[in-house]
């Protein structure tokens, strides 16, 4: 029988769950939501962007090639495996 | 260089060591994925030769890539930005650098113990009982040294990478010690069907619950910080962050669907699998959203570019694996190689990619110097996405010759003629991937240590 030692896990750690929750909604963690959008960038860098190349250009339109080669890859199985499902 | 209200001096030891640990573990994970991968191309390579059997070698290499390759890749970034974001120093550089140790001396017992034959045999959780509980003691000194930084904030808001880090943290010691039954130091593991369920869950979330929120965690600091703009929602990511607790913990079992587990079990792993695309749809709109129309500035900046290539390939590993939940998906792509590409997909071009990422974004400002090769950097980066690719196309293939074998009650030894070609491509990649690990540890050891750069 172990159903009994798999449910107290999950439900301890429910309520600990719950717990860290309550404490962030308590302790003002969901308020100031605009502000916390800007925390990394408060030790901000004062740094000129680079300037992209062509060269960089066309790695990006390599990436977007190889990008859509993986979807593809990832289509064409799950056509094939929905296609042979009823074998 | 920094903010009024950043720590003034710092020599992030803790950062440094865990970047070393990752790069020079990087290379021995990967050389032990060629020899595994060369292994499968030819069988005798190493007959008679007991520590390089291929049982042996395939745990080793997914050990170190978890846990000496990726995470302590992610940890030395969160090393980094966490006392940043918290406005305060890390609590403890000289705690950090023990973690460091007791790390690498884990992994050392790890290698020679699996080496020696000594293994529990079950997947991802194969360490004996003394290595299992250095892991938690490990993971346990990580939660310390950041628990303690988050109780002496000077910033009361904590950002959503505070949050996954530390999730990640005690996540992991919990779930590695449970999945690795280390109550019973003999078996390592229970009787029967209720092992198999406690083995899944452990082994599904050491991903899910370790490297996803690392990765997120570094994401959310990098992308932000290289586009000069702010985070697109931070309500959105804490939403994001609360639905991956919610959802990621119970799909383990769409592992076993074709095994005796409760039915109702086997219903909700592969419900809350489909559900996943609530987590990551909002990690990803939030990332892409910040970064939308500053493609520019992220490939001017070499971690960034591992980052959002990371975040992309998050997106592909999520949907796939939410398919493959399905089980008329499955009865074709489990139990073969098609599960070995989206795993590499997700450990190495999703977490392992972010891990570099976070790295090299890390390291001019932890040496104070410019990292000592932008195109070493690159050419890492190209290797390594050409190689993660190429062994997605590769063993996907491979794994639909054999799950159509499978279905069509095909024996084996007629299946293998057909594959071999591929595994050979598979190796090649394999190759390459080595290859860039060792480009790597040279850059990274040379930009901090011999790095010719001026301090900025």
């Amino acid at each position: 029988m172990y159903f009994p030692y798999f449910i107290t896990y999950m439900a301890l750690g429910f309520v600990i769950s719950l717990v860290v929750f309550f404490w962030a909604l308590k302790n003002g963690q969901f308020k100031e939501q605009q502000r916390a959008r800007f925390l990394p960038l408060e030790d901000e860098r004062k740094a000129s962007v680079e300037k992209v190349s062509n060269i960089k250009r066309y790695e990006i339109y390599a990436l977007m090639f190889l990008a859509l080669a993986g979807l593809a890859a990832s289509a064409a199985v799950l056509v094939f495996s929905l296609l042979n499902a009823n074998i | 260089m920094t903010g009024k209200s950043q720590p003034s001096s710092q020599n992030y030891l803790t950062a440094k060591g865990f970047c070393l640990t990752s790069a020079f573990w990087f290379v021995v994970a990967t050389s032990m994925g060629l020899l595994g991968a060369t292994e499968l191309m030819a069988p005798d390579l190493t007959e008679n030769i007991g520590w390089l059997v291929f049982g042996r070698i395939r745990p080793i290499h997914v050990n170190l890539v978890l846990f000496g390759f990726v995470t302590p890749g992610l940890l030395s970034a969160a090393f980094y930005y966490v006392p940043r974001l918290l406005r305060t120093e890390l609590y403890s550089e000289k705690l950090g650098f023990i973690t460091v140790l007791a790390w690498n001396v884990t992994l050392v017992f790890a290698v020679v113990s699996l080496a020696s034959g000594y293994s529990q045999g079950r997947e991802y959780a194969e360490m004996i009982w003394p290595v299992d509980i250095l892991v938690v003691l490990a993971f346990s000194l990580v939660f310390v040294n950041l628990i303690m930084t988050v109780s002496r904030r000077k910033e009361p808001i904590l950002y959503v990478s505070i949050w996954y880090a530390c999730a990640a943290v005690v996540l992991t010691a919990v779930t590695f010690a449970l999945g690795n039954v280390i109550w019973r130091p003999n078996s390592g593991s229970l009787v029967g069907i209720p092992d198999a369920i406690l083995l899944w869950f452990y082994g599904h979330n050491v991903f899910g619950l370790l490297l996803t929120p690392l990765s997120a965690g570094v994401a959310y600091y990098v992308i932000p910080k290289a586009c000069r703009a702010p985070l697109y929602s931070h309500t959105l990511s804490l939403f994001g962050f609360w639905s991956l607790l919610v959802v990621y913990t119970h799909i383990g079992t769409h592992h076993l669907l074709q095994v005796p587990v409760p039915t109702w079990l086997k219903v909700i792993s592969i419900v809350d699998s489909v559900a996943m695309v609530i987590p990551v749809m909002a990690f990803l709109i939030n990332i892409w959203y910040t970064a939308k129309g500053k493609l520019g500035e992220i490939h001017a900046d070499i971690g960034a570019k591992f980052v959002f290539t990371g975040t992309i390939m998050y997106f592909f590993v999520s949907i796939q694996g939410s398919m493959m939940a399905l089980p008329d998906v499955q009865r074709v792509t489990h139990f073969n190689n098609w599960v070995v590409a989206h795993a590499h997909v997700g450990v190495l071009g999703f977490a392992g990619m972010i891990a570099l990422g976070g790295l090299y974004y890390i390291l001019p400002r932890i040496t104070g110097k410019p990292l000592y090769s932008r195109f070493l950097a690159d050419f890492q980066y190209w290797l390594i996405l050409i190689g993660v690719i190429g062994f997605t196309v590769v063993l996907t293939i491979v794994g639909l010759i054999q799950g159509n074998a499978w279905l069509n009650g095909e024996i084996v030894y007629r299946v293998l003629p057909e594959i071999h070609m591929y595994y050979i491509a598979r190796a090649s990649l394999g190759l390459i991937i080595f290859s860039s690990a060792i480009l790597g540890l040279y850059n990274i050891l040379r930009s901090i240590f011999f790095n010719p750069g001026e301090i900025s």
